[in-house]
């Protein structure tokens, strides 16, 4: 039986963890009105059945020279989405050890099972209960009104923690897209989705009344996963060996096999063969991770040190000083 | 099909399901602040449903809702849409009209993938041309915007209706452009175009190319017979001609041809006449700048020209810019031409030599003096008037006008260089020409439409060689002679079969798999069939016909030297030696001519000016025909297959 702690002080805890670890924002949804909300056997007690508490980390998106950069950049930059798995990861072992408590890193997975982009479970509904950001025009993206965009990760913990409340104001739209829907009847996500899966309406109030996505059209456009099972198929229908070659060796498809093969540990870069017999890799003295922690360092910076006071001794004897 | 599930289930649920499921999202208020649980389950049909609730709502077992889903969500499927993110970002913002999938853009008819599909030129070669930076990725309208950039009020074209500058030019190219993409022309589609040497040619020619379409060439002279296989050969899609050419009514037989050939949709006409059925030229003038899909790149073919079939069918030769434009780029600096020159060309546009020197004027940014049709006066009098400097001339154009006492009664002084092609060129009238104009410098020039330019003399060679030969080959091009008996490289000064090799030499005849096997050997040369003799210092002479060569009983003998002779005899207007059959020794010679006069000749007679000239018996003919018409080319070559067929 874990022991009990003072909740507070627990939550405060678990903050500076994750912060320390990176996280911009931390909070924790209230778990009923998640369950109410979630489809049903998608509430996080389908994932962890004595859930007790959600917690939600949020990490910061891209720098803002990636936001100037071009959308191939920006794509393939990705997110930082990984960054925050790590936190909440850790986060989950932290509570674990630290207080004694059954948690649960969530996987940010899709549910075979439920259909299609049906997650297994929300982060984003998660971090909107919590507090740490609020679903924008832009196909739900949440939004934070001091962070911006951000990425989320959670952890289920069988520990009763207390919960946050929402954000009491949704930062969108922001007051210059209510006034460029008002002029052009878009806002300017919408105006500039390139697969026009946007649209929608602000109500009297400047808030979004109505908001339509279309999430094929934008993970054809953004996710190339949608995309093997289509190059797979359009292999099998191609109409000569090179629309053949082309749909699955052209150089957009080949960055799909080749993310496939780093995620399945396959041969990438180099055999290593030059890097074996060159002198450089073979005699550096702290390419060994292992000489590194054994204060080799040390030991070099004071070899150098007295070969060039002894350097010096010489220099000063030939010149007769 | 999967758990039971079939097309048609697929085809009554799939839409119902995609729209439910979450691939189609609605978000009504905002339901986390507002927390109305009731508002929300309403809403739940929009917000989007995992596939257990969509069975809930039609009746499907969960495994059919996904095989359902899946398949519909595949029909929506827009292959190749993260693309769009390479058009975005970085101060691109998105414009849907900006953006068009690549699928989209870079459509090719099929007729025009059989065009390219005969551009097969020998890899190791390509490489070496590329690396030797012969082909770069140069196209006609590159040079044409060039220019028109750098020097838009230089002008471009003179013609006898005036003069066009280089922005002229380029703006009129623009509006044909436009005009010929609206008839739905694509990339490697072939325009066909019979027209003089008149400034509806060039924009013409600028124009198709522009877009990328492929420019065949048919000569003026040609007739219904002719122009329906070549029309129908190189499935040309579209044609501009005259509405009629002296008594041959162009546009009525070209409109007659759209009736027997498939491929052809469009007949435009030139000139302000409207002819029922074809579209005038002029009223395809779109302004505007062309929005062009898929322009043409330095390895397009571009051009389709026919040979003159002096012994079978025309054959079709399809040449890319590389080709053309790499050798008229290299020749720029050989023939020293400057954007100063203005440069007259009495070879018709129709064919290679024409169109060479066409591109040599473009590519200097200097001016094209436009001949519509040669006559020796109209070229004496265009000479004057134009001040022209380059002139590229046949031998037959140069002799009419010195004939004709021409050259004395107009000034020529302007002319600083000619170039001779097309057929022998006399020695004698060589310097005659030259002496005619003081100070000028001449060379001579020698190609086939599968060759372009392939050697020439330079601007600077020493008097003598472009009198005695057409000079060394063209940069990037190689000329040899081998022996026909085993195909060996023979040593200077020896005739024997001419080949040519190089990066101006064409990829392969369009749809002729027989004519392409003889055409090149195993390394790449092609095989001219004409004889000749290159001296020591790699200067050309051609001697003669492969396929003109008499094997009377093994002697083998080019008969070009005897019909030289024959020509030069009081009664005889023009001559041609061909084989014929003969039991015993294989082939016999035999002399067919015209008369100049009503009196007839003898083959007695010939041979006695033969023997006067100390010709070997051996290569006296044996027969004499005497014909009326001599079967001949446009460029007025004699046809000797069409005569031998005759015999
Ligand atoms: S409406 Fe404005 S604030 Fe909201 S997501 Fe769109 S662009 Fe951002
Ligand atoms: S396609 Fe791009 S712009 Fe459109 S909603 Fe998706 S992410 Fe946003």
């Amino acid at each position: 039986m874990a022991e009990k702690f003072d909740p507070e002080e627990v939550k405060q805890a678990c903050e500076g963890y994750v912060k320390k670890k990176g996280a911009l924002a931390f909070g924790l949804a209230n778990l009923e009105t998640l369950e109410r909300i979630s489809p049903p056997g998608c509430g996080p007690s389908s994932m962890l059945p004595k859930v007790k508490s959600v917690l939600c980390v949020g990490v910061g998106g891209g720098t803002r020279g990636a936001w100037s950069a071009d959308a191939k950049t920006l794509a393939y930059i990705g997110d930082t989405e990984t960054m925050a798995y790590r936190i909440a990861y850790g986060l989950a072992f932290y509570l674990e050890a630290k207080f004694g408590y059954r948690s649960i890193f969530v996987p940010p997975d899709m549910d075979p099972e439920k259909g299609a982009r049906v997650p297994m479970q929300s982060m984003k509904l998660h971090a909107e209960v919590a507090g740490i950001g609020a679903r924008s025009m832009a196909g739900d993206i949440l939004l934070h009104p001091e962070y911006g965009m951000m990425y989320y990760a959670s952890v289920f913990t069988e520990m009763e923690l207390p919960p946050d409340e929402p954000m009491p104001d949704n930062p969108c739209p922001h007051s210059s897209c209510v006034k460029l829907y008002r002029q052009s009847g878009q806002t300017p996500c919408m105006r500039f989705c390139p697969v026009e899966c946007l649209s929608g309406s602000i109500g009297n109030d400047d808030k979004v009344a109505e908001m339509n996505y279309d999430a094929h059209a934008c993970a054809e456009m953004s996710q190339q996963y949608e995309a093997i099972p289509g190059v797979l198929l359009d292999t099998l229908d191609a109409k000569d060996p090179i629309e053949r070659g082309m749909a699955l060796h052209g150089p957009e498809n080949q960055v799909i096999w080749y993310k496939l093969a780093i995620g399945a540990g396959e041969l990438l870069a180099l055999c290593y063969e030059c890097m074996r017999v060159c002198p450089i890799t073979q005699t550096a003295p702290l390419s060994n991770p292992i000489a590194r922690g054994a204060g080799m360092r040390q030991k070099i910076v004071e070899a150098e040190a007295a070969a060039k006071a002894e350097h010096t001794v010489e220099q000063a004897a030939e010149k007769g000083e | 099909m999967a758990y039971g599930v079939t097309q048609q289930m697929i085809d009554t649920f799939g839409e119902i399901v995609f729209k439910l499921s979450l691939n189609k999202q609605t978000r009504r208020g905002d339901a986390v602040r507002e927390l109305d649980f009731d508002a929300l389950d309403a809403a739940r049909d929009e917000t989007g449903l995992t596939d257990e609730e969509i069975t809930e709502r039609i009746g499907l077992l969960p495994e059919q809702v996904g095989v359902v889903r899946v398949f519909t969500e595949r029909k929506h499927h827009k292959i190749d849409q993260h693309r769009r993110i390479y058009h975005l970002g970085g101060g691109k913002r998105w414009k849907k009209e900006a953006y068009r999938s690549p699928a989209e853009r870079l459509r090719f008819n099929e007729e025009a993938m059989m065009l390219r599909e005969a551009i097969n030129f020998k890899p190791e070669l390509a490489a070496r041309y590329i690396e030797d930076g012969y082909w770069i990725n140069e196209t006609l309208n590159g040079w044409l915007a060039d220019h028109a950039q750098n020097t838009p009020d230089a002008i471009a074209i003179l013609h006898p209706g005036g003069e066009v500058t280089y922005a002229e030019l380029k703006s009129r190219v623009d509006h044909l452009t436009n005009g010929l993409l609206s008839l739905g022309l694509m990339k490697s589609d072939v325009v066909a175009v019979q027209l003089p040497n008149t400034l509806d040619f060039v924009v013409s020619y600028l124009a198709i190319t522009a877009f990328g379409g492929v420019m065949q060439t048919i000569h003026m002279p040609y007739r219904d017979a002719d122009i329906e296989f070549l029309l129908g050969h190189a499935q040309a899609r579209t044609v501009i001609c005259l509405p009629a050419f002296k008594d041959f009514p162009t546009a009525e037989v070209m409109l007659s041809m759209k009736e027997k050939l498939s491929a052809l949709e469009h007949v435009i006409t030139v000139g302000d006449m409207e002819i029922e059925g074809t579209l005038m030229l002029e009223s395809l003038m779109i302004e505007g700048t062309p929005e062009i899909d898929n322009p043409p790149v330095g390895s397009d073919p571009f051009l389709l020209l026919y040979t003159s079939g002096t012994t079978s069918n025309p054959k079709g030769v399809p040449l890319t810019y590389q080709n053309m434009m790499s050798n008229a780029r290299v020749s720029v600096a050989e023939f020293k031409m400057t954007s100063v020159d203005r440069n007259l060309s009495a070879a018709p546009f129709s064919h290679l030599y024409g169109l060479f020197n066409f591109h040599v004027a473009l590519n200097a940014g200097a001016t094209n003096v436009l001949l519509p049709a040669f006559t020796p006066p109209d070229l004496a009098k265009m000479v004057e008037a134009t001040k022209a400097t380059t002139v590229f001339l046949g031998p037959a154009h140069a002799t009419a006008m010195i004939n004709a006492g021409l050259m004395d009664a107009h000034d020529f002084s302007s002319v600083r260089f000619s170039v001779f092609s097309g057929a022998a060129c006399p020695p004698q009238m060589m310097e005659t020409y030259r002496d005619k104009i003081p100070g000028t410098r001449i060379s001579q020039l020698w190609g086939m439409t599968e060759t372009a330019g392939a050697t020439y003399c330079r601007y600077d060679d020493a008097a003598d060689i472009p009198v005695r030969s057409a000079g060394r080959a063209s940069p990037g091009d190689e000329v040899r002679v081998v022996s026909p008996e085993d195909g060996k490289p023979l040593p200077a000064n020896t005739e024997g079969d001419l080949q040519v090799r190089g990066c101006s030499v064409f990829p392969g005849y369009l749809n002729n798999e027989e004519a392409n096997a003889d055409a090149f050997t195993e390394d790449g040369w092609f095989r001219t069939g004409d004889l000749a003799i290159i001296d020591d210092d790699g200067n050309m002479t051609i001697t003669g016909r492969t396929k003109d060569v008499i094997n009377r009983g093994g002697v083998k003998f080019n008969p070009a030297d005897i019909e030289d002779l024959i020509i030069q005899h009081p009664k005889v207007e023009m001559a041609a030696i061909v084989p014929v059959p003969d039991p015993a020794l294989g082939e016999k010679a035999c002399c067919v001519v015209t008369l100049l006069g009503e009196e007839s000749v003898t083959l007695e007679e010939l041979c006695t000016l033969l023997d006067e000239h100390k010709i070997a018996k051996n290569k006296w003919p044996e027969r004499l025909e005497i014909i009326d018409e001599m079967p001949l080319t446009p460029t007025r070559k004699v046809i000797k297959g069409r005569l031998m067929d005759k015999l």
